[in-house]
């Protein structure tokens, strides 16, 4: 590899870390601190949430500072109706999105997949795409007047179209992609038997799909989970989603550092243990296929 | 391909709600463009005086907070761009070595991007605070002085691009490293015989067989950095004055906060449709290949 200064003519026994030549060591270094430079602040956050008061940047807990629940208790105690209701929303909301988006998405994956379209397959995948390309405002501003019109602000319904939309373009691509990688021999011997293409699909095909379905529904939820433009317009009351009350959270008693990192920290645990769980796809899925994992 | 018919039923569903939820919005958004709609009030027509109002076309005066937003924008488009491609890169090669721990740190890495912007605002407001936050300790510690991130324009600039970042970082890395990965060792091996310089190596074996990958990135970077607003809306609120405050916040603010004039709003976001097409267009040609 890069790393290695001279070639050696054996091959080195890599788990013994004490005999790792200089440079190694460097890279190792270096590795810590780029992971200690992305984790750090989530700990800060934690340790911050564990303050009853602000006190001067001080981080080190029963030195420096007594930890206290009071932040967490607040907010799912005196607190909890609001923030029950808000990771209900969140919850349903996202499931809802997950659910429209991945089958959507899988039936659509599996078409471009496997069939040629005369529009050109192609055309039809920048299609599906391009809602993650435009800037969110260009389709916020008429759905505001399409939901007044149809009655769907601040509802269930409403907010699952919206997020259904924007995760579409992942359930597509990781979907596509996954059936394109599958031999189309098992398709092709499923149809000689007799089996229409639907049954194909679904006993066939779907089967086979199982780990890409899961990463499409792990990061459409955690995508939707996170989603906060829209709803901060179009579900301001009863369906108010968990970001919202994030974004809130100066209004409630001025900036208390220890309240607003408790509420971080709620908001960004699912979609970053989602996250853990799909690291595979994860590449493919970001770049719309165009890198593969 | 035996049956013509059974493939449109695959894909009509998921081409029905495209049309109905993104097409259909972006054609209604370009009408209500070319009115002078406020809520509550009975749009009219106007043509693209709209547009001519935020281009400073014919006699209107150019939209001073659309141009001096959207210098922002370009801040961002440029330096978030950029430093993220050059610290994804950099990781990236850092975890390219085959050593021990660093698959597990790898995953700890990813954690920011799946985070939601709106609470890593917030994340920042703690970090960047002026007076006891962790980064002006830092910078103190080291003899760097406090900088004053949320008082100062340009600070607070680079408190916005710096939390985006934070954030995109990782993806870069990831994109970057799934590249890296891909180069065959063998090509190494051989160099290694010529050198021993890693930049050497890096310079012209891993740069030129990332270099695709790394455009890619570039061009996702670009577009998602232009859809930036809900880092700014917890960190800075825009501020201080406007200075932090992103085109496509600005579009929001003017069709969606306060008068809700959404005819010139929807002209706002417009334009910037119009250059995410330039620039998905662009993507779309390089990747073209890989869905057929």
């Amino acid at each position: 590899m890069a790393a290695r200064a001279k070639p050696l003519p054996m091959p080195e026994p890599r788990s013994a870390f004490s005999r790792a030549s200089l440079s190694d060591r460097l890279i190792v270094a270096l590795a810590l601190i780029c992971t200690f430079i992305a984790f750090s602040p989530f700990a800060y956050a934690a340790l911050t949430s564990l303050k009853s008061e602000w006190k001067d940047g001080s981080i080190l807990p029963f030195i420096q500072f007594e930890p206290s629940m009071q932040n967490w208790q607040t907010e799912f105690g005196s607190g909890g109706p609001e923030t029950f209701k808000a990771l209900r929303n969140s919850t349903l909301i996202s499931l809802g999105a997950t659910i429209v988006a991945t089958s959507l998405g899988t039936l659509a994956g599996y078409g471009l997949a496997r069939f040629k379209y005369g529009i050109g397959n192609r055309n039809l995948v920048s299609w599906f795409l391009s809602q993650r390309f435009l800037p969110p405002v260009a389709t916020l501003i008429p759905f505001v007047l399409m939901f007044r019109d149809l009655k769907l602000l601040d509802t269930l319904p409403g907010m699952v179209i919206v997020n259904a939309t924007f995760t579409l373009p992942f359930a597509v691509l990781i979907m596509r992609d996954y059936f394109a990688d599958l031999p189309s021999e098992l398709r092709e011997a499923a149809l000689v038997d007799g089996a229409s293409e639907f049954t194909t699909f679904m006993r066939i095909a779907l089967p086979l799909a199982r780990p890409a379905l899961v990463a499409s529904t792990l990061i459409c939820f955690a995508f939707a989970w996170n989603e906060f433009l829209f709803a901060s317009v179009l579900a301001n009351r009863d369906w108010k989603p968990y970001p919202m009350l994030v974004a809130g959270s100066d209004t409630v008693r001025g900036i208390d550092f220890g309240f607003v990192t408790t509420r971080m920290l709620i908001a960004v645990t699912v979609p970053v243990i989602l996250s853990l769980m799909v690291q595979r796809f994860i590449v493919r899925g970001l770049t719309f296929g165009a890198v593969k994992g | 391909m035996t049956n013509n018919r059974a493939k449109y039923y695959f894909l009509m569903p998921g081409v029905i709600w495209i049309l109905a939820f993104t097409l259909f919005p972006l054609l209604y958004s370009f009408g209500l463009s070319l009115t002078n709609y406020r809520l509550g009030r009975n749009p009219k027509y106007i043509g693209f005086e709209n547009y001519a109002e935020i281009l400073g076309i014919g006699d209107e005066k150019v939209d001073k907070k659309a141009v001096s937003t959207a210098s922002f924008s370009a801040f961002l488009f440029l330096g978030s761009t950029a430093t993220t491609l050059f610290f994804g890169t950099f990781v990236a090669w850092v975890f390219n070595h085959n050593l021990p721990f660093l698959r597990q740190m790898r995953a700890v890495i990813t954690m920011p991007l799946f985070a939601a912007p709106i609470a890593l605002g917030w994340l920042g407001v703690v970090l960047f605070n002026e007076q006891s936050g962790p980064i002006n300790n830092v910078l103190e510690g080291i003899g760097l002085g406090r900088v004053n991130w949320f008082i100062e324009p340009m600070p607070a600039r680079f408190a916005v691009m710096l939390t985006d970042v934070w954030q995109w970082t990782p993806f870069v890395f990831i994109v970057v490293l799934a590249a890296m990965q891909s180069v065959p060792d063998d090509l190494y091996e051989s160099a290694q015989l010529d050198t021993k310089s890693n930049w050497v190596l890096f310079r012209w074996i891993t740069f030129p067989m990332i270099a695709p990958a790394l455009g890619t990135v570039m061009l996702l970077r670009m577009v998602e950095s232009l859809k930036i607003i809900d880092i700014p809306y917890s960190l800075t609120r825009g501020g201080p004055g406007s200075v932090t405050q992103t085109y496509v916040y600005y579009a929001y603010e003017t069709g969606l906060v306060g008068s809700f004039q959404l005819g010139e709003a929807a002209a706002l976001a417009y334009l910037m449709v119009v250059v995410s097409i330039v620039i998905t267009s662009i993507y779309f040609y390089r990747v073209r290949e890989r869905f057929e």
